[in-house]
């Protein structure tokens, strides 16, 4: 039923936001499309980052149902807002998570004032269980993003050193790529990756104006 | 002050080398390549946990669906939500508002017609402030161009039925009673009875009355026919062929 745009559901090796760059879907195309009010390009952006948007707040909202109505919610702010959207400021899913990561705000403020009604009536001070911190959960989700995003030699690479905790030495044996190729590609990676991070990561220092365009 | 090379910090924050001295001296002197340092060890541990998201699980379907029925909604009330607020609801309602961020496609209807769609809005779809809106008169009733009472088709059940009404706003108003549930959603469609030309006029939410903008330059002489059809979303803009309920306009 289920329509899947961009990518096959449910291969061995599937990227966070659903998608591996691709020649001929580009981001920017389908950003343009959900721009300009094509609501197919709703439906394909929902499939490549439906699952992002909802584990950003999975992950920090308690409530499951809390957690579905922030998807739900980010969505239709994220469709009703698309003339916001400004694709010089950053990537189409740095902007869906900056707008996911306002509603799971707004949605743990509120629940921290139940908490504080029901703590002054039962003088119980007893923490509510928290969830993981949004920004962090936002900044990884964006810097998995790019590492999909990455060429394949630089991907596999990095995912040798992040993964599986391999020396650069341990990789050049592994894949038998030459170390020098080795480091390069993973030098070019990281500068990919922290870039990206500075563009559409949450985390204060990540970028010097918060997130742009999202509400 | 000559900064350390990229790659070094690259292998630093990594921890593929160790810091020197010369580094350390560099380092606890230069915010800058600090700084850098910081974040790309950051880089690298949000990298390193980035393990865990490549198996993500797909939402479940009914936040998709609840998705489409907000936009939905969105799209049939923006008019009415700015008109609430307007302190005089015995007066005329005018298009002087400031215009909202999501009412482009509204631009091309007239003064009058708003009025008018407004009014019918306010009438038929009764899910947002209609007391607000209803509480001081009687809007009067659009004109009715055309219209055709909509029955079952095919194999839905005969209790499915509806009026379509081509306003004189140029609006098509649907109202529908007893639909079947459908896995994906409704859509209507006005179809050329003479070559099965045909085009979509919008979705039918989960209300039983919808408001359609129609093309101002569609000749209803030729698509008569009102169609409502069972479409589900797989990304086929075509009529699925499911059709649901039928009308013949009459004007």
């Amino acid at each position: 039923m289920r329509a899947t745009v961009g990518h096959a559901p449910n291969q061995a090796n599937r990227p966070v936001t659903g998608i591996r760059q691709q020649p001929g879907t580009p981001e920017d195309e389908l950003a343009d499309r959900f721009r300009a009010g094509d609501e197919l390009a709703l439906r394909e952006a929902y499939d490549r980052y439906g699952r992002a948007v909802l584990h950003l707040a999975t992950s920090t909202l308690v409530n499951r149902s809390d957690a579905e109505d922030a998807t739900q919610a980010t969505f239709v702010a994220a469709w009703l807002g698309r003339e916001t959207f400004d694709p010089a400021k950053g990537s189409l899913v740095g902007w869906l998570l900056g707008i996911g990561r306002r509603k799971v705000i707004d949605r743990l403020r509120s629940a921290a004032r139940e908490t504080r009604v029901v703590e002054t009536v039962r003088q119980l001070p007893e923490p509510a269980p928290a969830g993981s911190d949004p920004d962090t959960v936002v900044d990884r989700l964006v810097v998995a993003d790019e590492l999909a995003r990455l060429p394949d030699e630089q991907r596999r690479m990095l995912e040798l050193a992040f993964f599986d905790d391999l020396t650069h030495q341990q990789i050049a044996t592994v894949t038998g790529v030459p170390l020098g190729t080795v480091k390069s590609h993973i030098r070019r990676g990281m500068a990919s990756l922290k870039r990206r991070w500075e563009v559409d990561g949450a985390a204060p220092g990540a970028r010097p104006a918060g997130i742009s365009g999202a509400r | 002050m000559q900064h350390l090379e990229h790659d070094r910090l690259v292998f630093l924050a990594l921890g593929e080398s160790e810091a020197d001295t010369s580094d350390r001296t560099h380092l606890d002197a230069c915010p800058h390549c600090q700084a850098e340092l910081e974040g790309l060890r950051h880089v690298a541990g949000l990298g390193a946990a980035s393990q865990e998201l490549r198996e993500l699980p797909d939402p479940p379907e009914h936040v998709w669906q609840g998705i489409m029925a907000e936009i939905t909604e969105a799209k049939e009330l923006p008019r009415l939500a700015a008109d609430r607020q307007r302190p005089d609801p015995a007066g005329p309602v005018t298009t002087d508002a400031p215009p909202g961020p999501r009412r482009s496609r509204s631009g091309r209807w007239s003064r009058l017609a708003t009025t008018a769609v407004t009014a019918v809005a306010a009438a038929t779809v009764g899910v947002v402030g209609t007391a607000a809106v209803l509480r001081d008169g009687t809007p009067a009733e659009p004109t009715v161009v055309a219209s055709a009472p909509l029955a079952a088709y095919g194999s839905t059940p005969p209790a499915a039925q509806g009026d379509a009404r081509v306003l004189g706003t140029g609006e098509l108003h649907l109202h529908v009673a007893n639909l079947p549930a459908v896995p994906g959603y409704y859509e209507v469609w006005l179809i050329n009875p003479r070559n099965m030309e045909m085009f979509s006029v919008g979705v039918l939410g989960d209300n039983s009355d919808v408001l359609l903008p129609l093309p101002p330059n569609v000749d209803l002489g030729q698509y008569s026919i009102v169609d409502v059809s069972a479409e589900e979303f797989d990304n086929d803009t075509a009529h699925s062929g499911d059709s649901l309920l039928r009308g013949s306009l009459t004007g």
